[in-house]
């Protein structure tokens, strides 16, 4: 076997050879493989990821582990964290967004928390081919979570041609512990005993993370690749989290990985690595669902719901019990051994010995110096002329240029797909995904959890760390919308082959912005997933970073609402954006593609502040973020699912056309659309004054059940809710 | 009064039936799938979920366990009142304690919705619940499409078994406001003391969670319980 079989470059074989002081056998060989691959250690993105800020007031654990954890009240924490399943999706979309689901539930549960949310998060092209491998994906989502009985209460979705031939699935999952129940992979002790729990460990998904997840598709993997996706079952995942949740709950487990990808290499790698133990396995007792597999396949396998736990000897007795009960297989593997190395054997003979910090550690990481860092921060440079002035993008009227801006795919209506999705199953879901955020309240306290989800598309096409940056901060402002308190955000980073300097550069954009964004805004990043190589046949896919924000909401069943509720209620335009298209909806209707446009950040953590504070003074009667679709959908949105006799009406300060439709079309974070009863406003302009944030008078909400900006142009409401939620 | 919560390996709208049953000041006792004895309960409520995965047929496997044929026993011999919950009610109906059965969706995908519910029957199980009463529950299902055979629709209606159907936000019955494709809406039947519905009720305890109604349609279940055993509550 040779260094390329296992996805190794001929460098890092010499690494491999030089750490151990011999040439590695064929299945140590696979061991590096695996966890030198790109997906498990990071070896293009951990050096920049370094430079994310992680630190914040209430993080209980940052990155490192299987989720980040932060604290929600004294008595609840919360686990969250985002992962990718791109290439399995395209190359199987319903096993493939299925795993993805389970494989990020399991990196919750191996937190000790018990979950309690997904948010989905796609990116498809527009063919017909697209078309499908959406609905398998959607199907996938909704398969495994229905199933174990976890609700999928937000979620992100945009369309480009980019994603045509590498979509991609992004998951992220929320769970909540008691700060009693912490666990995790860094508290295993010489002596423990190694249990594997779950099912049985079959051919499927080998090579997975080594090949399918860290290399680049050239067009024709639909077939190949395809047995190196793994399959979901949703029923043992049910039994295996309650068993392992169990466990855990009554103090039985020492420590806790999940496996993933790489399998079992990955969890007894990691789980030793960073507990500072070594570990004995005997692969000969791990149970199996097909004969005669090697110890290579073994260790390789990605097989789903398994779980592995270290645990006193004397509560083996137990767990067994336990086990039994619910009809889960619990065997006894291994056990953690002092020292570093991990022992391989089979049948008491000794098939591998390689370290843990080796395998974790070991990899040649690529390194960034601070002057390649200031790079990615410095903006695209802008065209003088902006490829679609705001007057080209209306070579159409006003009227049905809203129309059109409304029926597109990323502004859209999606009840046709979150109605797939069971959203209200665990009964905490006050608000669910016909909203811009998930609102969740606990059951024992008035307290929730906000979980706001967004990701770039053509925001971070041209300029990766304007749009980055923009992504942070737009998810954090849905937060401030409810007066909630950011206690975190994770960050799924999707791009290229960091091989070419075109895609690293891109890379290292989006996480430069997410990184500046976080830090202006005094935001922890508390983990994160990166995926590279997402790439066809050497056309990268637009760099895209999806964000999810946790915030905590003190009185989460009365959410500020995102609706009007009466006519003479006066609407603002609080932190009104310049007026630049850049990255718009409107701008892509008339195939334009110039950088997106970001102001100074200091400048946004005012905005949010003067946000939050004047929904926590209850002066906000209604709020809508000005996101895809800029003002106009935001208006749109504020008063669609408001009582029928309502209407907006709207008259916009600029002089001239081109000046109104930057206004109603610009895409620009930070911007509220707030609606406040006449009472309220004395004081809501004292407020934004004494901030230091501009707002500005957009009109009120009318009796005249339409829409209408300036008097002349109007739509009525059956018009907008054709265009935005098509029939059929 | 002693409640029992029905689970089976995958079930997993249990705790929130739980928790439903709790804030309606009842103490529910969790009875697995290989009970034998059922003759110390009230009553059974058979929640949600995914029982065994349900990768055959919604309820298929779960309608062979241990614990249904003590259910049946109980209903033959006492008339123990049963409620099947979504998956609940799937596991009634293949185990032949409802008529019928909860074939997939018209549409071919989950659905998972807030819907109006009218009350086509009132009935001494549910007391308190009038005819013709709208609620509002939440939906979630793939297999819910309610059948049943040619000839049983007439019978189903002429017994007064017909309990819910599907209707517009309005109360209207008509062919839009069927979310997957039941034969004339149905949502819920009930057939001596066993009741059966594809919404779910125990999700709608709260204004805040859309809807206090699924506290409704509970309670008068334990009303029709308390006053049919005598029971002081």
């Amino acid at each position: 076997m040779r260094a390329s079989d296992v996805g190794l470059t001929d460098a890092e074989y010499a690494e491999i050879c030089r750490l151990m002081g011999r040439a590695p056998n064929a299945l140590e060989l696979g061991l590096f493989g695996a966890l030198w691959s790109e997906h498990c250690s990071y070896k293009n993105s951990r050096a920049l990821l370094r430079r994310l800020p992680h630190e914040g007031p209430d993080v209980v654990a940052g990155p490192g582990g299987n989720a980040g954890v932060v604290r929600l009240t004294d008595s609840w924490e919360v686990a969250f964290k985002i992962e990718s399943h791109n290439h399995p999706s395209y190359v199987e979309p319903v096993q493939g967004a299925a795993t993805g689901v389970g494989g990020i539930l399991r990196d919750i549960i191996a937190m000790g928390a018990r979950p309690i949310a997904v948010a989905d998060l796609l990116r498809f092209g527009t063919d017909v081919h697209s078309h499908h491998l959406r609905q398998g994906v959607v199907r996938g989502i909704g398969l495994y979570g229905n199933a174990i009985g976890i609700p999928t209460v937000t979620g992100d979705l945009a369309y480009s041609d980019t994603y045509a031939t590498n979509p991609l699935v992004n998951v992220l999952a929320v769970g909540l512990r008691r700060p009693e129940h912490a666990i995790g992979a860094s508290t295993a002790k010489p002596g423990q005993l190694l249990v594997l729990l779950g099912q049985r460990t079959g051919r499927d998904g080998i090579h997975g993370a080594s090949l399918l997840a860290s290399q680049d598709f050239h067009g024709s993997e639909h077939d190949s690749m395809r047995p190196t996706v793994q399959v979901g079952d949703p029923f043992l995942g049910k039994l295996l989290m309650e068993v392992t949740l169990t466990a855990v709950e009554r103090g039985w487990v020492g420590a806790l990985q999940d496996l993933g990808a790489a399998g079992l290499t990955s969890a007894v790698a990691e789980l030793s690595e960073s507990s500072g133990v070594g570990a004995t396995l005997w692969l000969d007792r791990v149970p199996l669902r097909q004969a005669a597999m090697t110890p290579y396949e073994i260790m390789l396998s990605e097989t789903q719901e398994r779980m592995l736990m270290a645990i006193d000897a004397d509560r083996w007795d137990d767990l067994k019990a336990l086990a039994d009960e619910q009809e889960i297989l619990a065997t006894v593997i291994g056990v953690v051994e002092p020292g570093e190395m991990i022992r391989l054997l089979w049948q008491s003979e000794v098939h591998a010995e390689v370290s843990a910090r080796w395998l974790v550690r070991g990899c040649p990481r690529r390194e960034v110096t601070d002057e390649e860092w200031e790079g990615f921060r410095r903006p695209v440079p802008r065209p003088r002329v902006q490829a679609v002035a705001p007057g080209r993008g209306g070579a159409r009227d006003l009227k049905s240029l809203l129309l059109d801006v409304l029926a597109h795919p990323d502004v859209r209506d999606r009840a046709f797909i979150y109605q797939q999705y069971d959203s209200t199953i665990q009964t905490r879901t006050v608000w669910g995904p016909e909203h811009d955020v998930a609102v969740l309240k606990l059951h024992e306290e008035p307290v929730g959890v906000v979980l706001s989800v967004f990701g770039t598309g053509q925001w971070a096409s041209v300029d990766p760390y304007a749009g980055a940056a923009a992504a942070v901060i737009h998810a954090v402002s849905r937060l401030a919308a409810l007066g909630a308190e950011c206690l975190g955000i994770t960050d799924g980073i999707n791009a290229g082959n960091p091989d070419k300097a075109e895609s690293f550069g891109q890379l290292g954009g989006l996480v430069a912005g997410v990184a500046d964004a976080a830090r202006a805004l005094g935001i922890p990043v508390t983990g994160g997933n990166v995926s590279l190589h997402n790439e066809t046949a050497g056309e990268p896919i637009w760099p895209t970073v999806m964000i999810g924000a946790v915030g905590r909401l003190a009185d989460a069943a009365h959410p500020v609402a995102d609706v009007v509720r009466e006519a003479g209620a006066r609407l603002y335009l609080l932190n009104p954006a310049p007026l630049d298209l850049g990255g718009s909806v409107v701008e892509s209707l008339a195939g334009g593609a110039s950088p997106y446009s970001l102001g100074p950040l200091a400048d946004y953590r005012r905005a949010l502040d003067a946000m939050s504070q004047s929904v926590r003074s209850g002066l906000v009667e209604a709020v809508r973020v000005v996101g895809r679709g800029g003002l106009a959908a935001a208006l749109v949105r504020l008063l669609l699912p408001a009582p029928p006799s309502l209407g907006i009406a709207v008259t916009l300060d600029e002089d001239t056309d081109d000046a109104k439709r930057g206004r109603l079309f610009n895409e620009g974070v930070g911007q509220w659309v707030v609606a406040l009863r006449p009472t309220c406003e004395p004081a809501f302009l004292r407020l934004c004054e004494a901030a230091q944030v501009p707002v500005c008078r957009l009109g009120a909400v009318t009796d005249v059940a339409a829409l209408s900006i300036d008097g002349r142009v109007q739509w009525t409401r059956a018009e907008l809710l054709a265009a935005w939620r098509p029939l059929g | 009064m002693r409640v029992a919560v029905v689970t089976f390996p995958g079930s997993n709208c249990d705790d929130d039936t739980v928790r439903a049953l709790t804030a309606l000041g009842v103490s529910p006792v969790r009875v697995g799938h290989r009970a034998q004895d059922l003759s110390t309960v009230d009553a059974a409520i058979l929640p949600g979920g995914f029982s065994y995965g349900d990768y055959l047929r919604g309820g298929a496997l779960a309608a062979q366990a241990p614990v249904i044929e003590s259910l049946r026993a109980e209903v033959a011999s006492r008339q123990l009142p049963v409620l099947g919950i979504c998956n609940g009610f799937q596991i009634l109906a293949e185990a032949r304690l409802l008529p019928g059965a909860l074939r997939p969706n018209r549409q071919g995908t989950f659905r998972s919705a807030w819907q109006t519910i009218r009350v086509t029957r009132a009935s001494p199980l549910f007391w308190g619940l009038e005819e013709g009463e709208l609620l509002r529950l939440p939906i979630a299902h793939g297999e819910g499409a309610y059948y049943l055979p040619p000839g049983q629709l007439a019978a189903v209606f002429g017994n007064d078994q017909a309990w819910l159907q599907y209707v517009s936000e309005d109360g209207l019955l008509h062919t839009e406001a069927n979310p997957n494709g039941s034969v004339a809406n149905l949502a819920g039947v009930i057939v001596g003391s066993v009741a059966g519905l594809m919404p779910h009720p125990e999700r709608a305890m709260a204004d805040y969670l859309g809807s206090a109604d699924g506290a409704r349609l509970l309670q008068a279940w334990l009303s029709g319980i308390s006053r049919r055993d005598g029971h002081a509550r």
